[in-house]
């Protein structure tokens, strides 16, 4: 199934996705949204706040993503540090926050699946292994 | 000897990792591997998307890095790997 454009028609919120969210998780409105073009989503999106991520940020909002889950950042600081300076240079030459470890295709569907956090849960170097980490390692298995 | 290819990335620990490797392998054989950074380099990065019929199936299905690659038979291996591994692929290359 395809994925669409969603916008809350009270707080603007947009969603990206085969259908939307009963509840909008910011004004807790029941049934609030209606489709809309990928032309208006783009244009309300570019036209909000600016969200640059710097590198703190982002490895700040790792860590809140891993909080919750049966994998965390990998506590070898070096390899975060060197990690996380390749996924930035991927996104200020390429566009987004590749993993420095696999290649784009150029098809930029299943590019889609190498911006970072991938979903590495599936992969087979984390599935069932109890010493699973992503490709890349900057995620491992929680001890 | 076999041509044979490294694919790598500068900011991958992996490759990292592996590079001294491939350094010592070079030293101690006759093994030579023609090394190729894809991230910051199209011209590379294309090649290795070229060989992606050879390197996906061996790789997880996807170009990933480091790839070791004998560019003739385009046997391939991926990853972080001991020494004795990557000698024993190496060196079987002919």
């Amino acid at each position: 199934m395809k994925k669409r454009y969603w916008r809350c028609f009270v707080c603007n919120d947009i969603h990206y996705g085969i259908a939307p969210p009963e509840l909008c998780p910011t004004c807790k409105v029941l049934n609030a949204y209606v489709e809309i073009s990928a032309e208006e989503a783009r244009r309300i999106l570019g036209g909000g706040p600016a969200t640059a991520v710097g590198e703190d940020d982002f490895r700040a909002a790792l860590e809140r993503f891993t909080a919750g889950n049966e994998f965390q950042v990998n506590p070898d600081p070096e390899k975060v540090a060197l990690l996380l300076s390749g996924i930035f240079e991927n996104e200020r030459n390429h566009g987004f926050k590749f993993c420095p470890c696999r290649l784009r295709t150029k098809d930029p569907e299943e590019d889609l699946r190498l911006i970072c956090p991938c979903h590495f849960t599936v992969h087979e170097t984390y599935k069932g292994l109890p010493d699973g980490e992503c490709w890349c390692g900057l995620f491992v298995r929680r001890k | 000897m076999a041509k044979l290819i490294m694919f790598h990335g500068r900011e991958c620990p992996h490759c990292k990792k592996m590079m001294p490797l491939v350094d010592r392998l070079e030293q101690e054989t006759p093994v030579r591997f023609e090394r190729h950074e894809v991230w910051h380099d199209e011209k590379n990065a294309d090649l290795m998307r070229s060989y992606r019929e050879a390197i996906a199936p061996k790789c997880g299905q996807q170009l990933r890095v480091p790839t070791f690659l004998n560019a003739e038979t385009k046997d391939a291996v991926c990853g972080e790997m001991e020494f004795e591994k990557l000698k024993d692929w190496a060196l079987k290359q002919g």
